[in-house]
């Protein structure tokens, strides 16, 4: 039997592993559908993109789904809504890792979100490698590489994966396969540290993260925002994109005359509805105050879970209005000196 | 255990304060639900209307009297609209408490002054009745802003407290907008603890002991800004200015996103680390007020 923190994946064993995954749940991959990727149900190795860079969606979508029925109304007391299944998430990225680590701080924080709970402990999720892209700056905010939060993390080698073990599921996965793996040699690890280096030279797009909170905040009148005021359409796709945006609705609808559910759907801090309350009444009332709040709660530096940004540089690649993240703030700081 | 469960709450009595607000008194069914029911003035519920949806309403009765809670809402949308039309004995579901309350400990022994403006009684109106009945108080100001006579939440309460306040402990302070001769009445029957004006004219000769006094605002948000002016005039410390702060609300436990205020250095979720919160955290949180 092997206990150990790193084992090798062979090429020729690949195939084999991924349809061994299968007895703990239901696959979901990066599949490529037209110009975008997006995490969904496969069957089978052929249907996976492995080096897609970025889903549109993030993995969040599994455990806060994009419409999300909680309670079912029946003779006037609410049931829960059930149906986790178990999941495999196979092909999840570091950024991604740190993005699902950054939710588990507000829906496992008390009081739990039952929910989230249940699905997470429902998941499995298998890391894997990949390559910078011109929108990636993860590197800058140090989620380039998972420590934690993963069962398996597969590097690419020329002739196989390195594959870090990060859970007890993790080593109960390993030894269910015992067979397909091996022991890895000092040429693994020196390819591992190869690959490593090489991506590290990669990234194109850094986030100067020094002193940003306190930056940004000296900033709150800064003309940047003003300009990027009448860019932004103000459709809130940067929101739906964002693996730690996580702001919801909630919302009652009836099934039939006797039936009702409660469902709650994802939502967006660029709504104009966002901060309306009642008598109309808006506390963030114009685009510029919407525009701005997102950086500031994108930016902002949680002491126990780092930044609410991960650098995947999906609200860049999604935005109709090619708003980018790191040079809004570069901008902004720009505009401060 | 699901936080999004709401328990179900038999409405008791209903009574109507102003042609647009009513207090409903409310019990829960299960009796282990009413024991396990703790709360603190400043905290709020979720009511919820199953089928319909759910909304934040601050808990105006008081933990010192047990057996029911009470909430003061004001029609001014679909839910609320809806729960108007609600009658005696009908069930309502309702989660928490929720938030942070005032710290009503650490303020024995102090003076208090509440500043409410309009709905703002609702939540102080806890803190009063709390603050009296407990008798750990120096002495309770109301200082209390209302548009017009029939606008005057708790009317029978605050005119007993004009007439008998001063015996046990509690002085209010009425100011009016709008004249009419039930607010002349009033006037001449309590001057100077009625006037006409907004609530910072009853500030006027006020004087205070600022090494031993809080004071606790609620209003609508323009109101703060002058009422703090008041306050810092007279050497109140930011610490020890209170207020209790309003934003749209889903969840009430931290999740939904909608109540966070603040910037990269202060980033906030009222529903959770407030609703109460001190000047001097409003100072260091831009957006709060
Ligand atoms: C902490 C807190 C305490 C409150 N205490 C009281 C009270 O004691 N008495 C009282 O009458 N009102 C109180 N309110 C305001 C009350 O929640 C709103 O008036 C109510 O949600 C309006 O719902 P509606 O459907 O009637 O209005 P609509 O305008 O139809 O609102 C539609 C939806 O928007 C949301 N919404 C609108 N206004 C608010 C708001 N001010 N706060 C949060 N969500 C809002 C609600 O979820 C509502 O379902 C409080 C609000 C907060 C945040
Ligand atoms: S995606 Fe771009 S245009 Fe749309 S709201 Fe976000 S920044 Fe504005
Ligand atoms: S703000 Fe943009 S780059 Fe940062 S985590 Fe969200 S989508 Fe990714
Ligand atoms: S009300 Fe949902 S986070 Fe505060």
């Amino acid at each position: 039997m092997i206990i150990l923190r790193y084992v090798k994946l062979p090429s020729e064993n690949f195939e084999e592993f991924f349809n061994s995954l299968k007895q703990w749940g239901e696959i979901n991959a990066p599949v490529k559908q037209g110009n975008i990727y997006s995490f969904k149900k496969v069957d089978s190795l052929k249907e996976v993109s492995l080096d897609y860079t970025r889903t549109m969606l993030p993995p969040k979508k599994f455990f806060v789904k994009p419409r999300d029925e909680l309670l079912k109304l029946k003779e006037g007391k609410w049931e829960e809504s059930n149906g986790t299944k178990p999941v495999v998430l196979f092909g999840v990225h570091s950024c991604d890792i740190h993005g699902l680590q950054i939710l588990d701080k507000v829906y496992l924080d008390e009081p739990v979100d039952i929910y989230y709970k249940k699905r997470r402990e429902n998941s499995i999720i298998i890391g894997i490698s990949c390559m910078p892209d011109e929108y990636c700056f993860c590197k800058s905010l140090g989620t380039d590489f998972a420590m934690t939060g993963f069962d398996l993390f597969l590097h690419e080698l020329p002739d196989g994966y390195l594959v870090r073990v990060g859970s007890v599921k993790g080593h109960e996965i390993v030894w269910a396969n015992e067979g397909v793996f091996e022991p890895i040699s000092e040429e693994d690890l020196k390819y591992f540290r190869e690959f490593e280096e090489k991506r590290a030279n990669s990234f194109k797009r850094s986030l100067n993260k020094e002193g940003l909170a306190d930056m940004l905040d000296l900033a709150f009148e800064s003309p940047v925002w003003k300009k990027y005021e009448k860019i932004c359409l103000g459709c809130g796709n940067c929101n739906m994109v964002c693996p730690t945006c996580r702001c919801y609705e909630v919302c009652d609808l009836w099934v039939n005359a006797y039936e009702g559910v409660r469902v709650r759907r994802y939502d967006s801090c660029f709504m104009e509805s966002h901060g309306l309350v009642a008598g109309g009444h808006n506390f963030r009332p114009t685009r510029l105050d919407r525009f701005r709040h997102r950086y500031y709660c994108k930016s902002y530096f949680d002491p126990s879970a780092g930044f609410n940004c991960v650098g995947c540089g999906r609200c860049d690649e999604f935005c109709p209005a090619k708003i980018e993240h790191v040079k809004v703030l570069d901008e902004v700081r720009e505009a401060l000196k | 255990m699901n936080p999004y469960q709401t328990y179900d709450a038999k409405i008791l009595e209903i009574r109507e304060l102003t042609p647009r607000e009513k207090l409903f008194t409310l019990r829960f069914v299960d009796s282990e639900a009413n024991k396990e029911f703790k709360y603190k003035p400043g905290q709020f519920v979720i009511v919820d209307i199953r089928g319909f949806g759910e909304f934040p309403i601050s808990l105006c009765s008081t933990p010192t009297r047990e057996g029911y809670i009470q909430l003061c809402v004001r029609r001014v949308g679909r839910m609320t609209k809806y729960m108007h039309t609600l009658k005696e004995g009908d069930v309502i579901g309702i989660r928490g408490p929720y938030g942070n309350g005032f710290p009503m400990e650490k303020m024995e022994g102090s003076e208090l002054i509440l500043v409410s403006g309009g709905l703002g009684m609702a939540p102080l109106r806890s803190v009063l009745w709390y603050a009296i009945d407990s008798g750990k108080y120096e002495h309770i100001y109301l200082l209390y802003g209302t548009k017009s006579y029939e606008d005057i939440l708790f009317r029978d309460e605050i005119i007993h407290l004009l007439k008998h306040g001063d015996a046990i402990g509690c002085t209010v302070k009425l100011a009016y907008e709008v004249e009419s001769p039930s607010c002349i009445y009033l006037e001449r029957g309590f001057s100077p603890k009625v006037c006409k004006g907004v609530v910072t004219d009853l500030f006027r000769g006020m004087e205070f002991d600022v090494e031993n006094t809080y004071a606790l605002i609620c209003g609508p948000p323009v109101m703060y800004k002058y009422v703090i002016k008041e306050l810092l005039d007279r050497k109140l410390s930011p610490g020890r200015i209170y207020m209790t702060l309003e934003r749209r609300m889903r969840c009430g436990i931290g999740k939904c996103g909608h109540c966070i205020v603040g910037t990269s250095t202060s980033i906030k979720y009222i529903c959770k680390d407030g609703p109460v919160f001190t000047y001097w955290e409003a100072l260091s949180t831009r957006g709060l007020i």
